[in-house]
C-alpha cells in the first residue's frame, strides 16, 4: 500500500495552494512595479532589488527544506511543505505537530504517524495555530496604519529617526543572540545547533567585516552593482568562512558553544 | 498620476480581499483531508493540541502585526503574513532592498521596493523549498545532514545574515545601536534560553526609546 500521507491528493492540494500564494505575490510584485514606474524609480533599481532578494532568499530557503526534510520523517513530504506555504515559520511547525500529536497520547515527532485521524489532528493543531494574522490584518492593519501615520507624519526627521530604530531594535535580538544565546534544544534538536559560540561569532564577525570592505570598495570606485549586492555577497562569504573554521579548528573550538 | 492615498487604499482593498480568499484556503488544507481520509478528529483532541500552542502563538502574533506594521509597510504586511517567515526572510530581504536602492522606509520609494523585495523574496523561496524538495529529494539530506561539511554553514544563516545588515545600520547610525544591544545582552546573560520571538518586541522598543531621547536632546 502507498503510503497515505504522500498520496497523489496531498500533492495535488499542495500545487493548487503554492499556485495560489504564487498568484498572489505577483499581483502585488505588478502592481508595485506599475506604481514605482509612476513614481519615477528607475526600472533598473527595480530589478536589482529583484535580484538581491532572490539571492538573500537562497540560504533561508534551503534551511526551510531542511525543517521540511526533518518532519517528513513522522509527517511525510507533502504536509510539512504545505504547511510552509503559507505562514510558515520552522519553530511553529515543529512545536504544534508535538503538540498535536502528544494529545493523542503520542510520543514527539520520533515516530511515524500511521493513523490518517492523528494526521488530520495534526494539520487542524497547525492551522489553527498559525492563522490568526490572517484574521487580526484584514480587520485591523488600516486602522493601526492610521494611527500610525499620524505619529509619524508630524516630523519626518524624526519619524526617519524612529523608524531606523526600530530595525536596529530587531537586529539586535539577532545578533544578541548570536554572541549570548544558549542553544534551544526545544525547537529541533535533530536539525540544528543554535546557541551562542565560536561558529556564530564567527559568522556575525567575518560578515561584519565583508560589508565593511565591500562597501569601502564600492563607495571608492564607485561600483553601484556592488553596492546592491554587498550584503548578499557578504553573509555568502561569511558563511563560506564558517565551513573553513569548522574544517580546519579542532571540533572541540569549532563547535564550542559557551552558553550551552 | 495616482494619488498616494489612492495606491494605499487600493493595496489595502485587495490585500484584504487576498488575505480573507487565502484564510479560505488554508482552512481547506486540513478539512479537505478529513473529507479524502474520511478522518474526522475528536474536537476535544485537536483542542488539547491546540491550547498550549496557542497560548504562546496568539499573544506572540497580535505583538508581530504591531510591531511590523510600521517596518514592511501595506503591501510588505499583506504579502508576508502570508507566506511567513518574517523575521528570518522577509523582512532581512525588504531591509537590504531598500538599502540598496537607498530609499527610506516609511516613503512611498521605500513602500514599493519592500513591496517588491517581499513579492520576489516569496516567489523565490516557493520555487526554491519545492524544487529542493520533490527533485533533488535525494542530495537533500546528505547536504542538510549535520556530518556533511555544509551543516555548520546552515546552522550560522541567521548570524551572517544579520552581520551584513547590522552593519548597513552600523555605518549610518552607529549610536542607534549601543542601547537595545546592551539591553538584548544583559537580558540574555540572565535569561540565555529567551528566543528571538521575545526579544524582538524588547529590542524595538528600547531601540525607537532610546533613539527619542537622543534625537530630542539633539545627539543624532
Amino acid at each position: 500500500m502507498t503510503d497515505f500521507k504522500e498520496a497523489g491528493f496531498m500533492y495535488a492540494m499542495g500545487l493548487v495552494v503554492a499556485v495560489i500564494v504564487v498568484a498572489q505575490a505577483v499581483f502585488f510584485l505588478v502592481k508595485a512595479w506599475r506604481r514605482g514606474k509612476e513614481l519615477g524609480i528607475t526600472v533598473k533599481d527595480m530589478k536589482n532589488t529583484v535580484v538581491t532578494s532572490v539571492m538573500f532568499s537562497i540560504t533561508p530557503a534551503l534551511s526551510i527544506v531542511a525543517t521540511v526534510v526533518a518532519l517528513a520523517g513522522a509527517l511525510g513530504l507533502v504536509l510539512p511543505w504545505v504547511r510552509t506555504l503559507i505562514i510558515g515559520n520552522i519553530s511553529f511547525e515543529t512545536a504544534a505537530a508535538s503538540a498535536a500529536m502528544e494529545a493523542y497520547g503520542l510520543g514527539g515527532l520520533t515516530s511515524e504517524v500511521t493513523d490518517p485521524e492523528v494526521f488530520s489532528a495534526i494539520a487542524w493543531v497547525m492551522t489553527l495555530g498559525s492563522m490568526l494574522p490572517l484574521v487580526i490584518i484584514p480587520i485591523f492593519l488600516k486602522r493601526i496604519q492610521k494611527k500610525m501615520g499620524k505619529a509619524l507624519s508630524k516630523d519626518t526627521k524624526w519619524a526617519d529617526v524612529i523608524s531606523s530604530a526600530a530595525f536596529v531594535g530587531l537586529i539586535c535580538a539577532f545578533v544578541g543572540r548570536a554572541i549570548l544565546g544558549q542553544g534551544n534544544v526545544d525547537v529541533s534538536p535533530e536539525v540544528l545547533t543554535d546557541g551562542a559560540g565560536v561558529l556564530s561569532v564567527t559568522a556575525l564577525v567575518f560578515s561584519v567585516l565583508f560589508m565593511i570592505i565591500l562597501q569601502k570598495i564600492a563607495d571608492k570606485k564607485q561600483l553601484k552593482w556592488l553596492d546592491a549586492f554587498a550584503m548578499p555577497i557578504s553573509m555568502f562569504a561569511a558563511m563560506g568562512v564558517v565551513i573553513l573554521v569548522s574544517q580546519l579548528l579542532p571540533p572541540e573550538i569549532a563547535f564550542l558553544e559557551w552558553r550551552g | 498620476m495616482k494619488k498616494v492615498k489612492d495606491y494605499n487604499e487600493s493595496i489595502h482593498f485587495y490585500g484584504r480581499l487576498w488575505m480573507v480568499f487565502i484564510l479560505i484556503v488554508f482552512i481547506g488544507v486540513p478539512l479537505s483531508m478529513c473529507v479524502y481520509y474520511n478522518a474526522w478528529p475528536k474536537p476535544a483532541a485537536v483542542l488539547k493540541g491546540l491550547l498550549p500552542i496557542a497560548m504562546f502563538y496568539y499573544p506572540t502574533a497580535v505583538v508581530e502585526v504591531l510591531t511590523y506594521a510600521p517596518l514592511l509597510g501595506t503591501g510588505g504586511m499583506y504579502l508576508s503574513f502570508i507566506t511567513g517567515d518574517i523575521s528570518n526572510l522577509k523582512l532581512p530581504c525588504a531591509i537590504a532592498a531598500m538599502n540598496a536602492a537607498k530609499v527610506k522606509p516609511n516613503s512611498e520609494e521605500g513602500e514599493i521596493i519592500s513591496t517588491i523585495s517581499i513579492a520576489a523574496s516569496s516567489i523565490a523561496t516557493i520555487v526554491i523549498v519545492a524544487v529542493c524538495v520533490f527533485f533533488l529529494r535525494p542530495i537533500i539530506p546528505i547536504i542538510t545532514d549535520e556530518s556533511s561539511i555544509f551543516a555548520p554553514a546552515f546552522s550560522q544563516v541567521l548570524p551572517a545574515l544579520f552581520g551584513s545588515i547590522l552593519t548597513a545600520y552600523l555605518l549610518k547610525y552607529p549610536k542607534t545601536v549601543v542601547a537595545p544591544l546592551a539591553v538584548i545582552l544583559i537580558i540574555l546573560i540572565f535569561a540565555g534560553q529567551m528566543s528571538v520571538g521575545i526579544l524582538i518586541p524588547i529590542g524595538v522598543v528600547v531601540a525607537i526609546l532610546a533613539a527619542h531621547l537622543m534625537y530630542k536632546k539633539n545627539l543624532i
